[in-house]
């Protein structure tokens, strides 16, 4: 089943580039793995879908090359590919919202997948937190698809955000409750996610039985 | 109200943004990850984590961001690299050699206590009760200082080799090149010596020299302080410990026996695909990726 999974996620690039893919988990040394790198970012930046998952396929090249010849060149043009379109954000939220959720999507997931020694990667937390702020900001809690970008991140990692910078977490829920109580023109559906995320903190990164129940069941009825 | 004074609290922060604008995104010090790790899995009882919390928490009071986090702990050595792939790098070798350390730690306690359990039924008495020696080495910007000379020597092809051809069982001290004990004390100077001397006997396991290589190019920037350091220097002693290698020198024919004389070539990269293939025969079945 997993394997399907993985077949998805390769199948949605050219056939050149699956080439490509394929090879770099294979055989890591030889390919070009700056070129791995880029392909799997601009991906992720146009696929929303593939943004949530990039992180596996990272994840695994970074194991292969590191087992091959115990080498970190992909993860080293991965992380500075990243960096240049961390410092772009705002051009890109200017430009293109969903190139934007795509970029935070993908960035949030690859600190979830990535580890170095078993620790979530200090150089991407604050970077990471910077991604969120943004979404916290009034305009951007007016546009569903951000919020809805930002709680599905928080849902995924924030409890591990919030291990290595409390202090950080605090002030963005701050800024999420002013923004649930007086922000102006907040959708309901908004509205909804925003306190579905703040009770999911309040109860230590997840939800009560019950408000399991109140969120998700009448959908499911 | 509230919110217009947070978010105004937020642009301040934004504001420094620019901090992290790096100099070069490729700096070519390194050809690989810091110290090497693959990751190992589970160490649950580290508290590097604790302290990168607690490191991160002080900083943050203040509300101006640093240009740059590599180096919490200040007074380590000075990060001269912004980019994140440097930055991750650096992190990794930091946490490597304080899980190091920890284990380290606990093997010295594990050896102390065995000692102990000995000696009590045998009837005499121990009043060692300090559990790390004195002579441990604990200072960071030390030990991230040996570590990055140790590194330099894993990260060649022929420790590579040594290590295939040779299992750990089967190394004799004096004999076979041993990595310096990092968590030991001693000075500077019998430090550096004994990274010589290690890296002149890993050496004898150099591969062949080709010709027309341009990898070699690479690997001669990569090592060239280094060699510096090395080129001058004799040793008799190791004269011995060669002679004694005929077997796991033979695919290494052309080399000279006084490989250890400073040329380039004896770290040469050309041989990749070799060691590539060795490795990738070793890993086939576990990966389900190759199955695509």
């Amino acid at each position: 089943m997993e394997n399907s999974k993985e077949d998805y996620k390769i199948q949605s690039f050219d056939p050149e580039t699956q080439n490509l893919l394929k090879t770099a988990l294979k055989d890591p040394s030889s390919v070009d793995l700056e070129k791995v790198s880029s392909v799997i970012v601009e991906q992720s930046l146009k696929d929303q879908v593939f943004s949530k998952e990039a992180g596996r396929i990272c994840y695994t090249i970074v194991q292969a090359e590191a087992k091959v010849n115990n080498g970190s060149i992909f993860r080293r043009n991965l992380l500075n590919r990243l960096q240049q379109e961390f410092q772009a954000r705002e051009e890109t939220r200017s430009r293109s919202l969903q190139e934007w959720v795509c970029f935070v999507t993908f960035i949030c997931n690859i600190f979830d997948y990535l580890k170095v020694n078993n620790m979530p990667m200090m150089a991407l937390v604050h970077p990471v937190y910077d991604c969120l702020f943004r979404l916290a900001q009034a305009d951007s809690l007016k546009n569903e698809e951000e919020v809805d970008c930002l709680v599905l991140q928080l849902h995924r990692i924030g409890d591990q955000l919030e291990r290595m910078s409390a202090q950080r977490m605090d002030d963005l829920f701050f800024l999420l409750r002013d923004g649930f109580l007086l922000e102006e023109g907040l959708g309901s559906m908004a509205r909804l996610l925003l306190l579905e995320i703040l009770e999911f903190r309040a109860g230590g990164w997840q939800l009560s039985d019950t408000a399991q129940k109140y969120y998700y069941s009448e959908v499911a009825d | 109200m509230s919110f217009t004074l947070s978010s105004r609290h937020y642009d301040d922060r934004r504001t420094d943004e620019s901090r992290s604008r790096g100099p070069s995104r490729w700096s070519h010090c390194r050809k690989r990850g810091a110290d090497g790790n693959l990751r190992p899995q589970g160490d649950p009882d580290s508290t590097v984590f604790d302290d990168a919390e607690k490191r991160g928490k002080g900083r943050r009071c203040t509300d101006s961001r640093p240009a740059s986090f590599t180096t919490p702990e200040s007074g380590g050595p000075v990060s001269r690299c912004a980019d994140w792939g440097s930055e991750v790098e650096e992190e990794e070798m930091r946490s490597g050699v304080l899980r190091d350390m920890q284990r380290y730690r606990r093997r010295i306690l594990a050896n102390d206590f065995n000692e102990r359990e000995r000696k009590t039924s045998s009837g005499s008495s121990d009043s060692r009760d300090s559990p790390i020696p004195a002579e441990m080495e604990t200072d960071e910007v030390v030990l991230l200082r040996r570590q990055k000379q140790i590194n330099y020597g894993k990260n060649t092809l022929a420790y590579d080799r040594y290590i295939r051809e040779v299992p750990k069982h089967l190394r004799q001290p004096g004999i076979h090149p041993r990595t310096p004990n990092k968590f030991k004390k001693y000075s500077r100077r019998s430090w550096d010596q004994q990274i010589k001397l290690w890296r002149v006997k890993l050496h004898a396991w150099d591969p062949p020299a080709q010709e027309g290589s341009d990898l070699q190019a690479i690997e001669e920037i990569d090592l060239d302080d280094i060699m510096e350091t090395e080129s001058g220097m004799t040793n008799p002693s190791e004269s011995g410990a060669n002679t004694q290698q005929p077997k796991v020198c033979k695919t290494s024919a052309s080399v000279p026996e006084d490989s250890c004389s400073g040329t380039p070539s004896k770290v040469m990269k050309t041989e990749l695909s070799f060691d590539l293939e060795m490795c990738l025969n070793e890993g086939d079945g576990e990966s389900k990726w190759l199955s695509l």
